[in-house]
C-alpha cells in the first residue's frame, strides 16, 4: 500500500516475502512482483533495505549493524520499512541508479512513473 | 556465460570459417596429407581452428551447464561473469610469468582450469542457494552430487598428473596447475560438506541447530588447507620462477575469510560459553514479567531460557544459533563480549565509586556538574563518599586555591538565576545546622569574608589577592574529627548526615560562585578603569593629580586578568549585570552605538585585548557595561581618585546622545 501524501499513494503493490529455512536468524527477502520503479528496489523488484540484509556481512560497505536483521525483527517491522522507503527513498544506496538519479535530478518525471504504477497496480487507464 | 545470440553466432561464424579453411586447403592440394601441413603453417588457418576450437569449448560448458545446473538464476550470472573477469585477468598475469612455455597448449590448459573453476563456482552458489530454496527437487540432488564426484575426480586427476609431471620432468608450468586444482579440490570438498550438512538438515524434521557450528568448522579447516597452500605455492613461485602477482589477489581473499572464519569461530565459541557459564538461568518471575515468549522462535519459555547481561531474555538454543553468527544482544545488539562480566556485587558498587571522588565536601569547581544531580541520587552507600571526603584538614586551601583560574563549569552545571551575596551567605548559613561538617563552615567563612571585601573594596581586595588565599587555612576552624564509626548510627542519622553534607556542599558551591562573579565583576571594572584612564591619558590630559593611579590600576588590571578565564565568566557578569541592572543605566545606555564607536573613551577594544579570550562585542559591551554600573554600585575602588567614575559616565552619557 502506498503511503500517503507521497507519489505512491493509493497503490497497491504485491510482493512476496520468502523466508529461508533458519528464519529468524537469517533475514527473509522480499520482492515485489509487480512493476516498480524506485531508487531501492532494484529491477526485479527485490527489496534493497539495511533491516533485510544479514548482519554478518555488509556487501555495501556502509550499514552499521545497528540496522541490520536481527531476529527481532518481525515481518511488521520489515512492512513498515517498506513503507516508509517508498516514502522517503533513500538515494545514497541506489539499487537502481536510473531511479536514485531521477529522483534526484527530475523529481516531476519520477512522479510522473510513480503514478503510471500506481494506476497500473489499481487496473486504472493512464491519462 | 555469453548471450545465446552471440554465442549461436560465434558457433556460424568459426563452423562456417572452419570449412571455408578446410575447403580451401583441400582444394589447393587435394589431398589429405598436404593440405593438413598448409594449414598448420597457414596462420590464418589456424586462428580459425583455434576460433573454431573456443567455440566448441564454450558449447561443452554450456552442455555441461545445462546438465548439471539447468538455467542459471541472475545472480549467478552475476557472479560468474566478475569472477571469470579476474580469473582471466590473473590468467593473463600468470601467462607472463610463464610466458616462455606460451604454446596453445599451455592457452589450452588454463582454458580448461577457467572452466572447472566456473564450474565450482556455480556448485558453491547453487549449493548455498539450496539452503534458502523451498523446494529440492531429485534432480537437483542428482545433478549436484555428479558434478562434486566429477569435479573431485578430475581435479584429483589433475593434481597427480601435475605431481608426476613436476617429479619426472621438473618444475614447469604444471606447478601452477597443480596448485590450483589443489585449491580447487579443498573447495570441491568444502561445497560437498556443504551440500552434506543441507541435506540432512532437510531431511530431517526440526532444524538442525549444530548446522552452522559445522559448516563454520569446515571453512575453518578449509580455509585453513587453503592458506597453507597458497604460503608453499608462494615460497616455491618464489624459489623457481619470481613472484608469482596472479595469486595475490586469491591469496589475500583467502587469508581474510580465514581471518573472519577464526574470529567467527573464536567469538561464537566464546559467546556460546559466556551463555552457558555466566548467565544466569532466567527464573519463573521473571520470565512472567517479560510476557513470556522468547522474541527469536516467538514461542513460549517454559525450560531453558537464558538472562543476557542486558536483561533481555532468549531461549539458550535460539541464543546459540544467533551467537554462531553475531555475538550481541538480538534486542538491543548490546555486544556482550565487550561488556563486563556482570557480577551483582562490583554493579552496586561502582556507583559510589565513581560518585566518591565528586562526593568530598567542597567539590573542587571543575568537576561539580556530574556530582550535583545524579550523584546523590545513586549513592547507596553513603560510607564510601563520607570517608573520603571527611577528614583532610587542608582541604579548603586545596579546593578554593584552583578557584579563580577554573571557576567554569560550575557555571554550566546549574544555571541559577542571579542571586544577590547576601542572599547566599544567608542561605549558606541556613544551611549551617548540622554539627558534622567542617565544610560547611568553611563555605560560610569563605563566602563571608570575601563578600564583604569584594563588594566594600574591590580595588582593596584585589590588590590583596595574592596573600589572599594562603590565609584561608587560618581563617577556618580546623575541621571537627569525622565520627569515627558510622556503624554505631542508625542508618536515619547517616542518611541525615549525608542529606547535610549534600546541602553543605550545595551551599558551598554557591558561595563560590558569588565569589567568583564578584571577583569578575571586579576585574571587568578594573579593565574599565584601565581604560578609561588610558584614554583619559591620551585625549585630554586634564587631571594630572590622577597620573598616577591609572598606570596602577592598569598594573593591577594585567596582574588580574590572567587567571580568569572571560569566555565563560560572560555569563556571569551578565548574571551580575542583571542583579545591577536597575541602578543606573537608562536602556539607552545598553545601545550598541555604544559599542561600535571610536570615541577615545571608549572601553571596548582595551576589554577585548585585556582579557584573552574572544570576546565578542555583545558581551564585551555587556561586560563593560557592567564595570560601568559596579563601578557606581560600589564605593569609589580607588581611594585616590575619587570621582573619576562620575566624570566617566557623565562623559559617556555625553557620547551616547551625540550619538545617538
Amino acid at each position: 500500500m502506498g503511503p500517503e501524501g507521497t507519489c505512491f499513494e493509493c497503490g497497491v503493490f504485491p510482493a512476496k516475502l520468502i523466508f529461508p529455512p533458519d528464519y529468524p536468524l537469517s533475514p527473509p527477502k522480499m520482492q515485489f512482483t509487480c512493476e516498480m520503479f524506485h531508487p531501492n528496489i532494484y529491477s526485479d523488484g527485490r527489496v534493497c533495505i539495511s533491516i533485510l540484509h544479514a548482519p554478518g556481512d555488509d556487501p555495501m560497505g556502509y550499514e552499521t549493524s545497528a540496522e541490520r536483521w536481527s531476529p527481532v525483527q518481525s515481518v511488521e517491522k520489515i512492512l513498515l520499512s517498506v513503507v516508509s522507503m517508498l516514502a522517503e527513498p533513500n538515494d545514497e544506496s541506489s539499487a537502481n541508479v536510473d531511479a536514485a538519479k531521477m529522483w534526484r535530478d527530475d523529481r516531476e518525471q519520477f512522479n510522473k512513473i510513480a503514478e503510471r504504477l500506481v494506476r497500473k497496480t489499481l487496473n486504472l487507464p493512464y491519462p | 556465460m555469453p548471450a545465446p545470440m552471440p554465442v549461436g553466432g560465434l558457433t556460424m561464424a568459426s563452423f562456417a570459417l572452419t570449412a571455408a579453411v578446410i575447403g580451401n586447403a583441400y582444394y589447393q592440394k587435394r589431398q589429405f596429407y598436404p593440405s593438413v601441413v598448409y594449414i598448420t603453417k597457414s596462420n590464418p588457418s589456424m586462428a580459425a581452428i583455434y576460433l573454431l576450437a573456443f567455440t566448441l569449448v564454450i558449447l561443452l560448458g554450456k552442455f555441461l551447464k545445462k546438465v548439471f545446473f539447468g538455467s542459471l538464476r541472475a545472480a549467478e550470472f552475476e557472479h560468474l561473469v566478475e569472477r571469470s573477469f579476474y580469473a582471466v585477468t590473473e590468467t593473463c598475469l600468470a601467462f607472463t610469468v610463464f610466458r616462455d612455455d606460451f604454446s596453445p597448449k599451455f592457452v589450452a590448459l588454463f582454458t580448461v582450469l577457467l572452466f572447472l573453476k566456473a564450474f565450482h563456482w556455480l556448485a558453491d552458489y547453487r549449493v548455498d542457494f539450496m539452503e534458502r530454496s523451498p523446494v529440492i527437487t531429485l534432480l537437483f540432488h542428482i545433478r549436484v552430487i555428479s558434478l562434486l564426484l566429477l569435479l573431485s575426480l578430475l581435479d584429483l586427476i589433475l593434481v597427480s598428473h601435475a605431481y608426476h609431471s613436476t617429479i619426472t620432468r621438473g618444475p614447469s608450468v604444471q606447478l601452477v596447475f597443480g596448485f590450483e586444482y589443489a585449491i580447487l579440490l579443498t573447495v570441491a570438498l568444502n561445497i560437498a560438506v556443504k551440500y552434506i550438512c543441507h541435506t540432512v538438515d532437510l531431511q530431517s524434521e526440526n532444524p538442525w541447530e549444530n548446522k552452522a557450528m559445522y559448516l563454520l568448522y569446515t571453512e575453518l579447516c578449509m580455509g585453513f588447507f587453503k592458506v597453507v597452500l597458497y604460503a608453499v605455492f608462494m615460497v616455491i613461485m618464489i624459489r623457481i620462477h619470481t613472484f608469482p602477482l596472479f595469486i595475490i589477489r586469491p591469496m589475500y581473499l583467502t587469508m581474510r575469510s580465514f581471518k573472519r572464519a577464526l574470529n567467527d569461530v573464536i567469538l561464537s565459541r566464546r559467546a556460546i560459553r559466556n551463555m552457558n557459564t555466566l548467565y544466569p538461568d532466567a527464573t519463573p518471575e521473571e520470565l512472567t514479567a517479560v510476557d513470556n515468549v522468547c522474541i527469536i522462535c516467538r514461542e513460549e519459555m517454559i525450560t531453558g531460557a537464558k538472562k543476557l547481561p542486558c536483561g533481555h531474555i532468549f531461549h539458550a538454543s535460539c541464543l546459540r544459533s544467533w551467537f554462531q553468527r553475531q555475538q550481541t544482544c538480538p534486542t538491543c545488539r548490546m555486544d556482550i563480549l565487550r561488556q563486563p562480566q556482570p557480577s551483582p556485587a562490583s554493579q552496586g558498587q561502582a556507583p559510589p565509586q565513581a560518585a566518591a571522588p565528586a562526593q568530598p565536601q567542597t567539590p573542587p569547581p571543575q568537576v561539580p556538574q556530574q556530582v550535583q544531580p545524579q550523584a546523590q541520587q545513586q549513592i547507596p552507600n553513603p560510607f564510601a563518599g563520607l570517608f573520603r571526603g571527611m577528614p583532610i584538614p587542608m582541604g579548603p586551601p586545596v579546593d578554593l586555591a584552583p578557584f579563580p583560574f577554573a571557576p567554569v563549569p560550575v557555571q554550566q552545571a546549574q544555571q541559577q538565576g542571579p542571586t544577590t551575596s547576601s542572599s547566599t551567605s544567608t542561605t549558606s548559613g541556613a544551611t549551617i545546622t548540622s554539627s558534622s561538617s567542617t565544610t560547611t563552615t568553611s563555605a560560610a567563612a569563605t563566602g563571608g569574608s570575601t563578600n564583604q571585601p569584594g563588594s566594600a573594596i574591590p580595588a582593596a581586595s584585589f590588590n590583596m589577592m595574592p596573600p589572599f588565599f594562603p590565609l584561608f587555612p587560618f581563617n577556618i576552624p580546623p575541621p571537627p574529627p569525622p565520627p569515627l564509626n558510622f556503624s554505631a548510627m542508625t542508618e536515619e542519622e547517616v542518611r541525615q548526615l549525608e542529606g547535610n553534607e549534600r546541602q553543605h556542599v550545595e551551599a558551598r558551591i554557591q558561595v563560590l560562585r558569588n565569589i567568583q562573579t564578584l571577583l569578575d565583576a571586579a576585574v571587568v571594572q578594573m579593565n574599565q578603569y584601565a581604560s578609561i584612564v588610558s584614554s583619559l591619558d591620551k585625549s585630554t590630559r586634564i587631571n594630572t593629580a590622577s597620573q598616577q593611579c591609572p598606570n596602577q590600576t592598569a598594573a593591577a588590571s594585567e596582574t588580574m586578568v590572567p587567571p580568569q578565564q572571560p569566555t565563560k565568566s560572560t555569563d556571569q557578569t551578565e548574571d551580575t549585570s542583571l542583579l545591577v541592572t536597575p541602578l543606573l543605566f537608562s536602556p539607552e545606555a545598553n545601545d550598541s552605538s555604544f559599542s561600535s564607536s571610536e570615541e577615545p573613551s571608549t572601553s571596548k577594544p582595551e576589554v577585548a585585548s585585556s582579557s584573552p579570550s574572544n570576546l565578542d562585542s555583545g558581551q564585551a559591551e555587556s561586560a563593560s557595561w557592567l564595570g560601568a554600573t559596579t563601578v557606581a554600585d560600589t564605593s569609589p575602588p580607588d581611594p585616590s581618585d575619587p570621582e573619576d567614575p562620575e566624570e566617566i559616565r557623565r562623559r559617556r552619557l555625553e557620547h551616547f546622545s551625540q550619538n545617538s
